[in-house]
């Protein structure tokens, strides 16, 4: 397994000068990081010159400290059974990059879910603009610095009688005057 | 004369669709010319909630990804917080989770009978096989306490060991399945309508199975050997003896195939696992959860469910909670962009069944 992911790193370095590996880990993976306009040509490489057929995971990570987002491919190769992780770090104010469902069919709905969720744009990304949100207009709900607590809050109400968030037992102890039995005290807030 | 295109809205509820899921199509007669998935209807932002939790407390949300095979989900998210820390399992451990896995496979088949079958208007069959999902219900529920969501297997291995007497008892289980499935073979196989339905019915063929990313028991359909079971191995699959079965036609009948086989398999594979299982420890122990930090890194673990290839990919700054975690499901590829494109020109009355012979899981699109 060694000897593959050398030669692996060492086709990669020799095609894309930019690309930066990394190779310390016990499993059959490798990692590459570059720069984001370098995506497409060396997706189109693994796949076609070197047989990194399946494309097991697009992600996308908030980075929100250091102002980016990364956007993580995680392909595999039946032939040499290695998965290479390829990744690159998109401006979080501006980030956009090539599509790459034209390599893969089924990156366009990978691509539809970061689009609302990270608010990345992929140029050339033909897709419907809603997947998941509907008639959504706030910032992408997935970014760290978006508070679902605080969004929930804003936006839902609670149901008659929960308005204090009590416990439900207190709500109707105190409402109907009732006492709380002794064994329910402990659970009761 | 050319027909009047017609729309129609097949979900959110259908009883085709394992959850809240709409496909929307334009028909001319009974063909379909388009096929678009919508969905949106089940979203919970379980991997957002998952990221305030502490690494241990996420699997109550884990196993509710996909209902009717949770264990796989939990698997592959316990085995990626490992390979993230370096945290080694005890190999009866690795043994119990294969066990866990293959017993939920074969409970999953047994879902998929109901369903499949349900969608072509053959209900006998979804009353036999969760009949007979109940007896491996029953043993999940010996075993952890729960019978749908287990919450099992976890970081360092799993949470306990089996009881006494339960090899035993699986292994009647497994006698008893085997021969039922003959059963199910009189009652779904040899049925003429279920042949005449699934046969030439939703056909992918093998070139467009590798260029639209298709994984699992459809792409065994389509005649391709892939499992990641025998690709890349986890736990303890490369010390067990068991064949991938395929079959050429990719049509529903061809998957419909290599789920019946698969189901032989699992009972071998849980009867081997049974017999090799050695003793001692179960469980390495994790530090207090609330404390627990992850080194700075990712991973990515992935396991092969019935519905094919499911991941988790999982991100650590450092801290004690989770800077991301993503999940890959099968679904995700077969649910939208496939089912879309498989569509088009096939019979209305089909929808449901190209649909369930795909495993689409609504809840594992979103998650």
């Amino acid at each position: 397994m060694k000897e593959i992911k050398e030669n692996i790193i060492q086709r990669i370095k020799a095609n894309f000068a930019d690309a930066a590996e990394k190779n310390d880990f016990k499993d059959n993976r490798v990692d590459f990081s570059v720069k984001k306009e370098t995506i497409p040509s060396i997706l189109f490489y693994l796949k076609d010159e070197m047989g990194f057929i399946h494309l097991s995971h697009i992600s996308c990570v908030d980075w929100l400290e250091e102002g980016e987002l990364e956007v993580v491919f995680i392909v595999w190769s039946p032939k040499d059974k290695i998965k290479v992780f390829v990744r690159t770090r998109l401006d979080r104010d501006n980030p956009v990059m090539d599509n790459v469902d034209m390599i893969w069919r089924q990156a366009n709905t990978y691509e539809r879910e970061m689009r609302e969720m990270f608010g990345v744009q992929f140029t050339g990304l033909v897709a419907p603009e809603e997947f998941l949100l509907e008639d959504w207009q706030g910032p992408p709900p997935f970014r760290r610095d978006f508070d679902t607590a605080a969004y929930a809050e804003k936006t839902f109400w609670h149901r008659p009688g929960r308005e204090d968030a009590q416990d439900v037992r207190e709500t109707i102890a105190n409402r109907d005057g009732e006492e709380i039995p002794d064994f329910a005290k402990k659970y009761s807030r | 004369m050319r027909e009047k295109a017609t729309t129609l809205y097949i979900g959110p509820q259908h009883p085709g669709i394992t959850g809240n899921m709409m496909v929307k199509v334009q028909v001319e007669g009974d063909t379909i010319v388009k096929a678009r998935t919508e969905v949106g209807y089940l979203h919970r932002a379980f991997e957002k909630l998952q990221e305030r939790r502490n690494w241990l407390q996420s699997f109550t949300l884990l196993c509710r990804f996909c209902v009717p095979e949770p264990d796989p989900v939990e698997e592959s998210y316990a085995r990626a917080v490992e390979l993230l820390e370096g945290r080694e399992v005890p190999e009866r451990a690795k043994y119990i989770r294969v066990l866990m896995l293959e017993l939920a496979r074969i409970g999953s088949y047994m879902l998929w009978y109901g369903g499949q079958n349900g969608s072509l208007g053959l209900y006998t069959m979804g009353q036999w096989s969760v009949g007979d999902r109940n007896y491996i219900l029953d043993l999940f529920e010996e075993l952890t306490g729960g019978r749908v969501y287990h919450m099992y297997i976890w970081p360092g291995g799993v949470r306990r060991d089996l009881p006494e007497g339960f090899a035993e008892k699986v292994l009647r289980t497994m006698d008893y399945l085997e021969k039922r499935l003959k059963d199910y073979d009189d009652l779904m196989f040899d049925n003429t309508i279920f042949q005449k339905r699934t046969q030439g019915v939703g056909i992918i063929s093998k070139e467009k199975a590798v260029e639209w990313g298709v994984v699992g028991p459809v792409l065994r359909g389509s005649g391709i050997k892939s499992d990641i079971r025998i690709d890349d191995p986890y736990e303890v699959y490369d010390k067990l003896d068991f064949i991938v079965p395929t079959h050429e036609g990719g049509d529903i009948w061809s998957r419909a195939l290599v789920r019946r086989q698969e189901i032989r398999q699992s009972i071998r594979i849980i009867r081997q696992v049974i017999e090799q299982m050695p003793s001692g420890e179960y469980y390495n122990r994790i530090p207090n959860p609330h404390k627990w930090a992850l080194p700075k890194g990712d991973a990515y673990a992935r396991t092969e469910a019935t519905r094919g290839e499911v991941g988790m990919y999982i991100v650590s700054d450092g801290g004690v909670h989770p800077r991301r975690i993503h999940f890959r499901g099968a679904a995700y590829v077969h649910g939208i962009t496939l089912l879309e494109d498989l569509l088009i020109g096939e019979n209305v009355a089909d929808i449901s069944a190209i649909m369930n012979s795909l495993g689409t899981c609504p809840p594992e699109i979103e998650r």
